[in-house]
């Protein structure tokens, strides 16, 4: 077989399908083009411990330098991929090209932009990757007041690294519920009151009307009629997949690249994994897009066993967690298509899940307590959903019984 | 014969822990999980290599320690790291039971 692979993209996807080739077979020719700076990184520290200072950058790497080397895999950096000719199997960039025998599009997602009325682009401040989490701490430092439009996962989490660096936070969210109809309510609820708890002040069903600049400060117009007056703006309001690049080539493409379940898209020995792709959900007979943590994992290792021919279908249940203050949220398969819905414990301490429920059979479930104490139930949870179970609803409700004998 | 290094500390009843299931205990500044699995009892580090978050609240399932935070993985036994994104081994320890005492070798 040709040995020639190129991984577009240097983000979690890349880094977990680069280790699953290379842990086979060290002969194959492997490299990663990133237009970032960086060796493949954590994102998820971003909003939370390397905001807050408490981890650094080298702490979030997956593999050090040496990973690279030590398996003579080609990573380039600050280099963006502008186009692909599939039929030439030619990557191009810049004034250069590059052929491939196998190709894997792990480009990720991008930030969702918010145009406010008043202000330039380059006023607002968004998270995805180091060098936006690098200038939001360098203009926290100097300031106090923080406006965030968004309350979605990375919005919340934000806002909660943000007060602990004792700043005053408000957090606008158009719709009716934090982190949106995937969770339940309940949980959401809760949510909402440690931040308040917090001094967070947020306001729901609200959205911004407009922003004007005076001195070093911004005066804002919310839709409810409130008037504040901010020293930033940061938006988090979901994420799109990245594929501007590949708009002039013929590959198919629905909200992201569209796979099967081999991570195999509609061009021969193309691959897409991770928050690009859209891909064929065995177990729920359907597509799906996920922006997760254990799913670039997980799918990136799935892609580098279909590149090198050790063909494997990927059903992994979707899981994500997000923490926030103290507070640590899971959520697994998912919680939108049920008859039945029913919760399990009923403190923070111990923990609160909901179970969504279909003909007796768990679809999703989603939790939230102190630390990572629902972490076990989401898990079998998880379990569950994959053997598609049929479940005693009695027995799942009592606390008394544990998941995992059940 | 006495082995020197042997520093046995008295954990718990042997039979409060259940099969496939473990138990957080604490000595002096450490944490440690103990574990009874079908073949007998094993003990571990109490926290995860990957973000130091404790085991206790994790699952037990065939002879693995999965971490309640991002599912790292875990072999009981040796303490090896199985699945990302654990990648650094769990320290193990040795464990003994006497008239349903269950002891540490620390
Ligand atoms: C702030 C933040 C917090 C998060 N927290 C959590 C969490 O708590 N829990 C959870 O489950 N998930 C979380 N996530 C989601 C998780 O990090 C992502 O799902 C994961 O990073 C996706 O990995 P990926 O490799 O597919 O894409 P990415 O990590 O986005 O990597 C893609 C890389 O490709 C690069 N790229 C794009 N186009 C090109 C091109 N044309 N040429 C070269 N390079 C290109 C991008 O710049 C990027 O470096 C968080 C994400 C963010 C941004
Ligand atoms: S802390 Fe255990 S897997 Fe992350």
């Amino acid at each position: 077989m040709s040995k020639e692979i190129i991984i577009i993209g240097g983000g979690q996807t890349a880094a977990n399908a680069s280790k699953t080739i290379k842990d086979s077979d060290k002969s194959y020719n492997l490299s990663i083009f990133s237009n970032e700076d960086y060796l493949p990184y954590e994102r998820p520290p971003l909003s939370k411990q390397l905001l807050t200072s408490e981890k650094k950058i080298d702490d979030c790497l997956f593999y050090k330098e040496e990973f690279y080397n030590e398996n003579n895999i080609n990573f380039l950096p600050n280099t963006e991929v502008e186009k692909i000719d599939f039929k030439e199997k030619l990557i191009f960039t810049g004034d250069k090209n590059y052929s491939y025998n196998k190709l894997l599009i792990a480009s990720g997602s991008k930030n969702r932009i918010l145009n406010i009325e008043g202000l330039n682009q380059n006023e607002i401040f968004y998270l995805r990757n180091i060098d936006e989490c690098k200038k939001i701490i360098d203009k926290v430092k100097k300031i106090k007041n923080i406006l965030i439009v968004g309350g979605g996962f990375i919005g919340l989490e934000i806002a909660s690294s943000m007060s602990k660096l004792e700043k005053n936070i408000t957090l606008v969210e158009s719709s009716a519920q934090l982190m949106g109809r995937i969770i339940p309510e309940e949980i959401s609820r809760l949510v909402y009151e440690k931040h308040s708890q917090s001094g967070v002040k947020i306001f729901l069903n609200t959205s911004l009307k407009s922003a004007r600049k005076k001195d070093q400060q911004y005066q804002i117009n919310l839709s409810n009629n409130e008037k504040i007056e901010v020293d930033i703006i940061i938006v988090g309001i979901g994420a799109l997949p990245n594929t501007d690049f590949l708009n002039s080539s013929d590959i198919n493409i629905d909200n992201g690249v569209v796979t099967n379940e081999y991570c195999e898209t509609s061009r021969d020995n193309v691959y897409a994994a991770g928050d690009v792709s859209n891909f064929f959900h065995p177990i729920y007979n359907s597509y799906m897009r996920l922006e997760s943590w254990k799913h670039a994992q997980d799918h990136g290792i799935n892609a580098g066993k279909n590149i090198i021919n050790q063909k494997k279908n990927y059903e992994e249940i979707p899981w994500m967690w997000s923490d926030q203050y103290d507070l640590n949220l899971q959520l697994t398969g998912i919680c939108n298509d049920y008859d039945q819905k029913v919760s399990r414990g009923n403190n923070l301490d111990e923990g609160i899940i909901f179970f969504f429920i279909k003909k007796n059979i768990i679809m999703g479930a989603c939790g939230v307590s102190k630390g990572p104490k629902i972490g076990k139930d989401i898990r079998i949870s998880g379990i569950k959903i994959k053997n598609q179970e049929i479940i005693d609803i009695n027995k799942i409700i009592d606390k008394n019984i544990k998941l995992q004998k059940i | 014969m006495t082995d020197t290094n042997e520093n046995w500390i008295y954990v718990c009843e042997a039979d409060s822990i259940e099969v496939e299931d473990l138990k957080r205990f604490d000595h002096e500044n450490d944490t440690y999980c103990i574990y009874r699995l079908e073949d007998g009892y094993y003990a571990t580090d109490g926290n995860c290599t990957h973000e130091e978050f404790h085991l206790e609240d994790g699952l037990v399932m065939n002879g693995e320690i999965e971490c309640p935070m991002h599912q790292g993985i875990f072999d009981i036994k040796s303490g090896k790291a199985k699945s990302p994104p654990a990648c650094i081994d769990l320290k193990t320890y040795q464990v003994k039971v006497d008239d349903n005492k269950l002891y540490i070798n620390l």
